[in-house]
Formats: structure tokens, sequence, C-alpha cells
């Protein structure tokens, strides 16, 4: 009998964990380069049901939710003009140094300039390899080809590296749109040649804001529905109480 | 009388179990590739009263019920767009062979993800197989097409928990495998509602029944013979 309570128990933790991850997906409709969390989900064993079935019959555990990483589909492309700003087309990510010296990997090309000339992100991580602006070179006279090579003034000084990984669900969140790779997703190699940087622009957040809402409510019925169910056990659990009068 | 006691008993155990079934299936209402179950009660065998002495039949008795039979509803669930390059959704009948720590098992759930060595794996990291068994490579575009992912005809598939099945398998599916969907639960909220209802009614009516007979034995035990 408690079983069956469980059961129906994990299906409510289980929807709240996804709604959870859609709320957190509604929050970052507007933020750079944003991926959208995934939620699968997985039934429980079975166990015998006891008494009341024969010895074949078993009723499950109920479900449980894990995170399935992010869905990693293209944003689109946010023209703003701004020198520094770069969007990532295709499979790819900058690599960048963390402050405590860890390398990471970032789709969010909103760059600036460091007091040193240092090319780095808005959360001020120095992009790997660094890229130094000659003294004197304003960001508007910077070019960035959609191959990451950077030239000021139509001189090269620097290019930069797009990698990607044979696993990106598996990538760790170091911070907000900064990840760190580990076993699981594999290091980060040279991205494909159809990986290109798009200058002057920025890549939209891909949460698409109405499948979001659908699934939300999705999953508050889903929640409902196995609340119904534990309301239901807990009904027969007193109506058995009222059997000894 | 006192049989009657056990007879009612063991029809509240068995909508125990058939609501334990149920509080499942609603729990997998958003799990991918899911089957509901489908029970029959069946009951005991019954007994021919006789009497004793004369020899005379008086009529059979029915010693209660329980759930006798669990049949997995193969029935495709709805199809779901994700737009997800490593989504698949098997149309027909079928299921995805994956190489488990136990040995190959099968599933309708495609949420599949590639391995740091770039073979097709499960969310728990099991391969997916190929229609040749082998596992399945992914593309350096990080896409597979739906004709790379076997297909199998599964013979008394049987649920064994994390999405996946145990079953005989019977050769490769006709079934076409869909790239960038997903099969939903085929979990049907409406009649698994009315199915939990219909059962705590049940329940509830044993109860009842018990609860008369308790009193029909108190009153023989203690009125009878009263003055």
């Amino acid at each position: 009998m408690l079983e069956g309570l469980r059961a129906a128990a994990t299906g409510m933790t289980a929807q709240q964990q996804r709604m959870d991850a859609l709320s957190n997906d509604i929050a970052n409709v507007n933020t750079t380069a944003y991926k959208h969390e995934r939620t699968s989900f997985r039934d429980l064993v079975a166990s015998p049901t006891g008494l009341g079935g024969a010895e074949q019959v078993g009723a499950g555990a109920g479900a449980a939710a894990k995170s399935a990483g992010r869905g990693w589909g293209q944003g689109g492309l946010q023209a703003t003009e701004q020198p520094l700003d770069v969007a990532i087309q295709g499979d790819g990510f900058l690599q960048v140094k963390l402050a405590d010296g860890r390398t990471a990997l970032t789709r969010s090309g909103s760059l600036h300039v460091d007091a040193r000339g240092r090319v780095a992100t808005s959360e001020g991580s120095l992009l790997q390899p660094p890229v130094t602006l000659p003294v004197g070179t304003s960001p508007s006279d910077v070019q960035i080809a959609s191959d990451g090579t950077v030239s000021a003034q139509g001189r090269p000084i620097g290019r930069m590296v797009l990698v990607s990984v044979t696993s990106p669900h598996k990538l760790d969140d170091a911070s907000a749109g900064v990840y760190t790779t580990n076993a699981a997703s594999g290091p980060p190699r040279a991205a494909g040649g159809d990986t290109t940087l798009a200058q002057g622009a920025l890549e939209a957040s891909n949460v698409d804001l109405g499948d979001a809402m659908v699934e939300l409510m999705a999953a508050q019925r889903g929640f409902q529905m196995a609340s119904q169910a534990v309301r239901s056990q807990d009904e027969m659990l007193s109506i058995a109480n009222g059997l000894k009068q | 009388m006192e049989r009657g006691l056990y007879i009612a008993a063991s029809g509240m155990l068995a909508e125990q179990a058939r609501q334990d079934l149920i509080s499942h299936d609603l729990a997998n209402a958003s799990t991918p590739g899911y089957k509901a179950d489908r029970t029959t009660t069946k009951s005991f065998s019954e007994m021919l009263l006789r009497d004793a002495s004369s020899g005379q039949p008086i009529g059979a008795l029915g010693l209660g019920a329980r759930i006798d039979k669990q049949v997995t509803d193969l029935t495709p669930g709805p199809l779901r767009e994700t737009g997800e390059p490593l989504d698949f959704a098997i149309q027909g009948e079928g299921f995805f062979a994956v190489q488990g720590k136990n040995g190959v098992r099968y599933t309708r759930d495609g949420q599949f993800q590639v391995s740091a060595r770039g073979d097709l794996v499960t969310t728990n990291g099991d391969a997916v197989l190929g229609a040749g068994g082998r596992p399945v490579r992914v593309g350096d575009d990080g896409t597979v097409a739906g004709n790379e992912i076997g297909v199998t005809q599964l013979d008394a598939a049987k649920r064994a928990g994390e999405n996946l099945f145990t079953g005989t398998a019977r050769g490769a599916s006709k079934a076409t495998v869909r790239v960038g969907a997903l099969e939903g639960s085929a979990v049907d909220p409406i009649t698994t509602m009315a199915d939990m209802l219909g059962s705590l009614r049940a329940f509830e009516a044993g109860q009842r029944v018990i609860t008369t007979i308790d009193a029909t034995l108190s009153k023989a035990a203690n009125q009878v013979g009263a003055l």
C-alpha cells in the first residue's frame, strides 16, 4: 500500500524537477547564447504487489527525472553592430581561461577589452589563446573574420580559436553560459570548418517561449495527476482504517 | 460467515494492488516511450458446497479475487516533435536495442546522446545498437540517420524499469525511425483517472461488506440468546 503512495509521490517529484528546469529556461529567454535544459524521465523497477496479485504481477516504483544536458540548437543572431560582439554559427565554443586558471568553453560572445588591451568575456575571463590589441588600437578598428582571425587596421593580430567537444550534453556548468569539459564530454578539439564567427552580432537564447509555456502546463498537469494518485492512495488507507469501528 | 470476511478482504487486496499499478502509470505520464499495464482480475477457483448428510449440492462458493495477469499494452504513444538531432521515435511497432550492463535490453525511449567516444548512447550511458547489432557512430556533424538505428520486433516484452524491456527478439521490424521526435507516454490520463476512481470505490465497497459482516457477527455473538 505504501509502495503505491511512494510511487505517486515520485511522479510529483519528477514533474517538479521538470518545472524547475523550465522556469530556469523561461527566466533566461533573453540571455545571450543561453541553451535550454532538457529533462529525461524513466520508470523505476517493479516489485511484486503482494497478496492482491499473482506472483508474476509487479507494480513499478514510480518515475524519476534527471537532467539530460542542454539542447544545443542554434539560437537566432541579433545584430548589435558592436565590433567586439561575436556570434558563433554552428557547433562550437570560444575557449576562455577562468579566474582560477581552468580552461572553459562559452558561446556567449559579448567581448570587451580590459585595461591591458586583452580581449575578455563580459565576466572578465581572457580568451584562450589570448588576443591582445596593440596599444592605441580602438575596438572599432578591429575586424574579426568568419574563421576567427582578428585584424586591426588590416594587420592580423591574433585568432579567436573555435573548439567543440564530442559530447556537449555532458559538459559541466561552471557559471552562467560557461562550461567545463570532463571525461564524459571528451576533451576540446578544433571545431569543424562549418562553424563560423559573425562579428557585430550576438547569439540569442534558444528557448522558445511558446514551447516552454506548453511544456510547463504539461508538467503542471502531470504534477496534478500524480497528486490525485497520492490523494486516492490516502483515501484507501483511510478506508482500510475504517474497518475497525 | 467468516468465509465472507476473507472473500471481501481478498477483493480489497486486489484493488489495492491495482491502485499501486495505477499510481505507477500516473507517475509516468511524461516518461518517453512508457507503456501502461492492463490487468485482469480473476476469482480463485470456486468450491461446490454439498449437504454432508444428504449429498445434495447447495451451490458454488467463490473464494475472492486477485490480479491474475498483467499485460503491457504496447500501443504506440503520440509522437512529439522536439527538433533535437539525437531524439528518435519509432513509427510503428518495434523497439530500439541497447547494450545494457546485463545484456541486450529494448526501449522505445529515443532520447539519446553521444558518448565521449562518439557512440550513440541512452541517457543512462548504454550503447544503442545499429541494424547489425553494433554500436551506432554519431557523425562529425552530430547527427545520425534514422535508418542506421536498428528496430527489433519483440515477443513477450516485459518491463524491466529504467524505460527498458526484456523479451525475445524476432528479427528486424519494418517500422521507420523518425529523427527529431520523441514518443510520448502512452498513459491515457482520462481512462487512468477513471480506473483509479472505480478501483477506489470498489475498495470502499469491500470495506462496507466487511463492516456489515462484522456487525452481523457481533449480533450473533452478543444478542442471540439475550433476554
